[in-house]
């Protein structure tokens, strides 16, 4: 390793210690301070419109859920079509202590850090369960394992006169330090504490990977018999990353709830647990990166299109259903490009521009 | 790793203690601001801003989007010709895309713009909003007519009968003409909230007295096909089918009884079904969809149809051909249901400038509620007034009975108030 630990060139590695490391040098710890500290005070400077906290916050909540999948499909190469299923049952841990217990109980205004921590093992709890498939089948038959789940999990929901049917089933305002969090800081406060969520939970996964927990994540997706053969116990692992991906899905689907005040099923379908899958994919499967990425793109790219599927809807007047498949078919074809000609996802353009940094001023 | 442990771990402490501050300073703007937002200079010319968010495109933009143009033409026209004198209105006008959070971002949007007044769409996004209505004090007109949108509600005002009131209605219809025993009917409702709520309202009539026997609740899926559902509806001796749902499954349903011979040429006959449905079933797009099946299907509303000639329908011909729309947006009852709410939000933006008060949210929704008995408010477009109060936030009582008639519908006899929702 280089001896100046501010300005080292290329990659110098003498222990595995070393290369372990979160930041190679003083200047990647102190770039990242300094973006986390932005991210943390920008919004006392600037006072962005409650429309566009709520969708700063929604790309926020998708890292998290991101995070999960992430876990499950990128690091641990299992598919997982059901991972909106998850988020709901967060979600939905949620609105049963709301139905239980009313929805402005002190349990759900005040004790809010503990429910989302709640809804995140109830999560986590339900990813186990689903991941017990994992033990025996793999590839498309697990992919169809998972789907299954989804689908059960929206007609219960849709079903049950508990749950109101898929209805929105509403959650009170949650308490801080300074009173009741009102309707004009509501989105403002949840930026922090799901930006908080997202810093704490991305270092989680960042040193889970550097533990022999997330190497064999990686090695059973790579090849499970060789991993068994060293002493890994693929079915466990298979296992486990389900209920980590249930655990962090979990968590988002109770910052939505909170972030909405309400929990309805039509966040939480299929199409949901598909667009996950395509911010994961865009983002990058298997890289941290990739979990910012990804809900980042696929999120601006849903509002864009908004706005060109409404001007295409004043202009075209007379062919609406042009409009009406504007946006899954730009979704489609995203997706279809990233395959095509970047299956790495966004993350690796990320990593040529820091391998480019890094080496600057020499070209190799 | 320990370093960078405490580093992130001082900027966290650091930004909760911004946050504290700043959130406590943040509880002083509000009042400033909506102080601005809502008290209106009187001198100058106003422009009053209000919001309408719906499916313009994606599920259920065939009917968002007459509506979308109702809206639009009726407001331009109370501009053009003055209705609120020199004043005018701004309606923005979003597509959501018959998506909650797409409503709830809109509708966030449309409140930094100010607006006093809120048109809302689909029932899922009422009722996820309903309690930014009430945190905001803003009245909402949406386009659902979903009973389970007044509980627990003071702001959402329905535009006309409820689902359930409607069913009920038709349910009353048939116990009336119906000769012989107690009718058997079949409820065949959309599988959601939607379509569920009236069931249990339709029971209760039942259970008070309302003499109809309800034999089967059909929740329909996607099916293209729904041969085997009536066979089984008809071996149980069902008469008639109330429908409550969208048009395209009730046109695949009568459009397969029609191939079965089971449709009723007329009213009760017998061995055959007569198919009844509430608002969102019926239409002129009903009828493009199902052809010769939609002859004699039983539709209630309470809005004015063109087929029906009238003052009403003649004011909403013209003004889709004074903003060039074509015949298919002119004669929906759609398009009416968009005039007809721009209407009530024009009048209420008239009659609170007419008493000298300054148009704010709070106003409006007085005016709303004051909307009844010598105030009551005779759009034309409908057939009733529309009348709200504190007890009261359905507009228009009275329901019309339609019925198909050679590819057209006509009107069965005058409009009425179902007894039996009276009772519940």
């Amino acid at each position: 390793m280089s001896a100046n630990r501010w300005f080292a060139t290329g990659n110098f590695f003498t222990t595995y210690k070393e290369e372990q490391r979160i930041f190679l040098t003083n200047i990647d710890r102190l770039a990242f301070a300094l973006f986390l500290a932005a991210l943390f005070i920008w919004p006392l400077f600037f006072k962005l419109s409650n429309k566009y906290m709520l969708v700063i916050d929604n790309i926020l909540i998708a890292i998290v859920a991101i995070y999960g999948l992430n876990l499950v499909t990128g690091y641990a190469g299992l598919i997982s079509i059901g991972h909106a299923a998850f988020v709901g049952v967060g979600a939905y841990t949620l609105a049963t202590f709301s139905q239980l217990l009313g929805d402005s109980h002190v349990v759900i205004t005040h004790a809010w850090p503990l429910m989302i921590l709640v809804s995140g093992c109830m999560g986590a709890a339900f990813g186990a369960f689903v991941g017990l498939p994992a033990i025996r089948i793999k590839h498309l038959y697990l992919a169809i394992a998972t789907l299954s789940f989804q689908m059960i999990f929206q007609w219960v929901i849709n079903y049950l006169k508990f749950f109101d049917q898929g209805q929105t089933i509403y959650i009170g305002r949650v308490r801080w330090l300074t009173g009741f969090v009102g309707r004009d800081e509501h989105y403002f406060f949840w930026y922090y504490v799901i930006m908080f969520l997202v810093v704490v939970m991305g270092f989680g996964v960042r040193n889970l990977m550097r533990t022999r927990y997330g190497r064999c994540l990686i090695a059973v997706r790579d090849n499970d018999r060789a991993a068994d053969a060293m002493g890994m116990h693929p079915g466990f692992t298979k296992v486990y990353a389900f209920a980590l991906a249930g655990f962090f899905a979990g968590v988002a689907g109770a910052l939505h709830a909170y972030l909405y005040r309400g929990v309805g099923i039509e966040s939480f379908t299929l199409h949901q647990s598909i667009t996950y899958l395509a911010m994961a994919i865009v983002g990058g499967l298997g890289t941290l990166p990739g979990a910012f990425f990804g809900p980042i793109a696929i999120r601006l790219l849903d509002l864009q299109v908004e706005h060109l599927a409404e001007f295409a809807g004043t202009i075209l007047t007379g062919a609406m259903n042009l409009a009406t498949a504007l946006k899954p078919l730009a979704f489609g074809f995203v997706i279809v490009l990233f395959l095509m000609f970047e299956p790495r996802g966004i993350a690796n353009w990320w990593r040529i521009i820091r391998t480019y940094l890094k080496l600057w001023p020499f070209r190799y | 790793m320990k370093k960078t442990s405490v580093i992130v771990l001082t900027l966290m402490i650091a930004f909760a203690l911004a946050f504290t501050w700043s959130c406590a300073k943040e509880e002083e703007k509000p009042v400033a601001e909506a102080k601005k937002e809502e008290v209106m200079m009187a001198d100058a010319p106003q422009v009053y801003k209000l919001g309408l968010s719906l499916a313009i495109t994606g599920p259920t933009s065939d009917a968002g989007n007459p509506y979308s143009k109702g809206v639009e033409d009726y407001f331009r026209y109370a501009n053009e010709t003055k209705i609120l004198g020199e004043d005018t209105i701004e309606c923005f006008i979003r597509d959501d895309q018959y998506k909650t959070d797409v409503t709830k971002r809109n509708f966030e949007d449309f409140m930094t713009e100010g607006i006093v007044f809120y048109l809302n769409y689909s029932t899922g996004s009422t009722l996820g909003l309903k309690r930014d209505f009430e945190e905001e004090k803003i009245a909402v007109v949406p386009a659902s007519f979903h009973a389970g949108n007044l509980d627990d509600s003071n702001y959402i005002f329905l535009p006309i009968a409820s689902y359930s009131k409607q069913m009920i209605g038709l349910a009353e219809y048939v116990a009336t003409n119906h000769a012989g025993d107690t009718p058997k009917v079949a409820l065949f409702i959309h599988p959601s909230a939607f379509g569920r709520g009236p069931v249990e309202d339709t029971k209760k009539a039942v259970e008070k007295g309302l003499k109809i026997d309800i034999v089967e609740v059909v929740e329909h899926g996607k099916d293209l096909d729904n041969t085997a559902t009536l066979q089984r509806l008809q071996s149980k001796g069902v008469q008639y089918v109330i429908c409550h749902t969208v048009q395209s499954p009730v046109a695949t349903l009568i459009k397969d009884a029609e191939r079965q011979g089971m449709v009723a040429g007329e009213f009760g006959e017998a061995g055959k079904i007569t198919f009844l449905g509430a608002h969102y079933t019926g239409g002129n797009d009903l009828i493009a969809l199902a052809g010769s099946a939609a002859n004699n299907y039983f539709w209630s509303t309470s809005y004015t149809l063109t087929s029906e000639a009238g003052p009403g329908t003649a004011a909403q011909l013209d003004l889709a051909k004074r903003y060039g729309r074509d015949d298919k947006a002119a004669n929906s009852h759609n398009y009416t249901n968009g005039v007809m709410v721009a209407q009530i939000a024009t009048e209420v933006l008239r009659r609170a400038k007419a008493s000298g008060k300054p148009i704010t949210r709070e106003s409006l929704y007085d005016e709303m509620l004051a909307m009844n008995g010598y105030n009551a408010f005779y759009p034309l477009t409908t057939v009733g007034p529309v009348t709200y109060s504190q007890s009261d936030k359905e507009g228009v009582d009275e329901l019309q009975i339609y019925r198909v008639e050679e590819g057209v519908f006509r009107a069965v006899g005058a409009p009425f108030m179902p007894e039996f929702a009276m009772k519940m």
